[in-house]
């Protein structure tokens, strides 16, 4: 009766932004980004690829709770990076990666195909 | 700013076995996080087509309204067209009542029974506006007649739905949309998705020479999935099936027991794993691989930032909020 509509796990509510950016007030080089409508699929990818970035000192991603909605992820970087330059380099590094991933898949079902039914 | 140097990873993919419904494969050279979104998002965001909205004309059967429209819902339908369509909630050509391309199917059901057999209401009942879009066994048995090798089904009956007796009807008109797993399982396209760590399994040989053949076939036999064997010429323990090894540390335990530990090793590989994928037939189980990449690069996409949320919006925030 007074459940939660279950579209509002993963529509983001208007007037919402999806990703808001939050520098750390006492740490240089350090900021929180929350990503509305997201959880650990997003979450932990992120968190994987900026620990493989040499600049980022800290990354580390949270859902604070079940029923809210959203994640946050935290990232502390060196003076040769910033948190903003560490955030979007892990997505363009994991979209590459997943393009020639579908490729890679692609070609094998291909390679597959091709061949003779037996 | 420091030169922009990649950290991507180029993974490998082997498939192994690939039928409509099921494939088996391996992804290796890349991490856990990225196996485990994509089965993630097989699993709950790959979208499909199912039944969402039924209006009931007529329903003298014994089941009530509501247990029907759930038991339609559960129906599988094909969904090779679910990428290009809209979900119904981002619709601007229609209301959201079903009479629309971009983002409905509608579908009729009519049926009564005038004998005194029985009547099966079934999935093959449910009458579609669109050719490509039925239930998945329907559109199964639609190509099976087809190809005159293929082997007659006994089973032609459909998915039952309600059973009629004499006077009985239903007649409704129902509205599958666009959805995703998360919203309802009944949007799930994934049967079963698992993947696994390739485990890699070192033998002491020459610790396992001391052992007895008798002592061998217990240590064998201890572990409760076949992984290990023993050569009939040689009479060494060798690995017959890494892969069945189930992560039990039976073997280890029985080691220690026998007062050898160290007879074997096996630890997981970290970047090779063994994917199982199963389709409930709304989309064939290669194409749910590629749409899951898709979807997860859309959602990443999605979560970029934007021009206003870089330290240059920051900046103007503060010039702003400064009075
Ligand atoms: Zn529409």
């Amino acid at each position: 009766m007074n459940a939660p509509d279950r579209y509002e796990r993963f529509v983001v509510p208007e007037g919402t932004k999806k990703v808001s950016y939050e520098r750390d007030t006492k740490i240089v080089n350090a900021a929180s980004f929350t990503i509305e409508r997201e959880d650990h699929t997003i979450g932990n990818i992120l968190r994987m690829q900026l620990h493989r970035d040499p600049n980022v000192l800290f990354a580390g991603y949270k859902l604070p709770h079940p029923l809210q909605y959203k994640i946050v992820v935290r990232i502390h970087t060196t003076s040769q990076s910033s948190p903003t330059q560490a955030y979007t380099q892990a997505i363009d590094d994991l979209d590459k990666e997943l393009l020639q991933l579908k490729k890679a898949f692609e070609d094998e079902k291909n390679r597959l195909e091709g061949k003779p039914y037996y | 700013m420091a030169e922009r140097v990649s950290y991507q990873r180029l993974p490998k993919v082997r498939i192994r076995e690939l039928k409509d419904d099921y494939v088996k494969f391996e992804l290796r050279e890349t991490d856990v996080s990225i196996a485990n979104a994509l089965r993630r998002v097989m699993l709950a965001e790959v979208p499909t087509l199912a039944i969402d909205l039924v209006e009931i004309e007529v329903n003298s059967s014994v089941l009530n309204d509501e247990f029907i429209a759930h038991r339609l819902g559960l129906i599988p339908l094909t969904s090779d067209d679910a990428m290009r369509m809209r979900f119904s909630r981002d619709c601007d050509s229609c209301d959201g009542d079903g009479q629309c391309d971009y983002c409905s199917v509608e579908f009729h059901l009519n049926v009564r029974c005038d004998s005194d057999q029985t009547l099966d209401v079934t999935s093959a009942d449910l009458r579609s506006t669109l050719p490509n879009v039925c239930p998945v066994d329907v559109a199964h048995r639609v190509l099976a007649s087809a190809d005159p090798n293929s082997y007659d089904s006994s089973d032609q009956r459909g998915i039952l739905i309600v059973k009629l007796r004499r006077g009985q009807e239903l007649r409704l008109r129902a509205i599958a949309r666009k959805g995703i797993g998360k919203d309802h399982a009944k949007w799930s396209p994934a049967a079963t998705v698992t993947f696994l760590y390739e485990p890699q399994i070192h033998i002491n040989e020459e610790l396992m020479e001391t052992l007895t053949l008798e002592e061998k076939r217990a240590w064998v036999e201890s572990s409760p999935t076949r992984v290990f064997g023993i050569d009939p010429s040689t009479q060494q323990v060798v690995v017959v099936d890494p892969e069945a090894y189930t992560y039990d540390q039976e073997v280890i335990k029985k080691s220690e027991a026998m007062g050898k530990p160290g007879l074997v090793e096996i630890y997981p590989k970290e970047d090779g794993f063994i994917f199982t994928v199963e389709s409930t037939g709304a989309i064939k189980a290669s194409q749910l691989v590629i749409n899951a990449i898709e979807v997860l690069r859309q959602k990443l996409d999605a979560v970029r930032l934007q021009e206003d949320d870089s330290d240059f919006g920051e900046l103007s925030a503060h010039l702003h909020g400064g009075g």
